[in-house]
């Protein structure tokens, strides 16, 4: 599998711990993204359902009495593809770091 | 703006648009709401952010075709409907142009010929028993 993009990664991200709307999801990630990345309908519904049809993430109806009834949450292999990419993204940046050392040196 | 939101979600597949036009229209509705309060600029970004969002999503959902639940279509998808849906895409993209440019004489004129390349999409994707 390769690099998930950016979209799918901070929507994988923002599900990891607690399930969200499609509203929420786009607060929630310009908060993780340092306000950075703000996504647009289409953009969050394309990857979302790219992820529901890869099983990803499941979407399920909320029973609670907030008016966006829902919801959507990470499933086993959603969980797991995340943790693979932030394992990738953590060796990515090692590597980075020590060629930066070896250039100071 | 939300009308023509609406209008634009008949852009995406008809299941598509089942499953998901509802909760997409609720979304833009309050990130509209939000971004009007915060000033001009801010709301005319956003609109113009979704705009292009909403054409490159339904772009995208058109040629990933049917959930990989449905059947799959032999052979992928005619070039007939490819055809048409660049146009549509295209087509949208100049009246986006225009739009933000305040070229709303062009706009209007882009307007029709999107209404055109839809109307000749839909009828190229129920000839192919895609719609």
């Amino acid at each position: 599998m390769g690099p998930l993009t950016e979209p799918v990664l901070l929507i994988l991200m923002s599900l990891a711990d607690q399930p969200r709307h499609g509203y929420a999801l786009i607060k929630d990630i310009e908060v993780l993204s340092g306000h950075r990345v703000r996504l647009s309908t289409g953009t969050l519904y394309g990857a979302l359902r790219r992820l529901l049809d890869d099983g990803w993430i499941q979407r399920f109806e909320q029973d609670d009495t907030s008016r966006d009834k829902q919801a959507y949450r990470l499933t086993g292999e959603g969980r797991r593809q995340l943790e693979v990419e932030i394992e990738r993204l953590k060796q990515l940046a090692r590597a980075g770091s020590a060629r930066l050392r070896m250039k100071e040196a | 703006m939300s009308r023509i939101f609406r209008a634009l979600l008949h852009l995406y597949p008809q299941g598509y648009r089942n499953l998901l036009g509802a909760e997409m229209q609720a979304v833009f509705d309050r990130g509209a709401r939000e971004s009007r309060d915060l000033g001009p600029v801010a709301y005319v970004h956003f609109l113009l952010t979704e705009l292009v969002g909403l054409v490159s999503g339904a772009v995208r959902a058109r040629l990933a075709g049917p959930p990989i639940t449905a059947e799959p279509v032999a052979g992928g998808l005619p070039e007939e409907v490819l055809e048409a849906q660049n146009r549509v895409a295209m087509n949208l993209n100049r009246l986006l142009y225009a739009i933000s440019h305040h070229q709303f004489v062009e706009a209007r004129r882009y307007s029709d010929e999107e209404r055109t390349a839809r109307l000749e999409l839909r009828r190229v994707m129920e000839k192919y028993g895609l719609a």
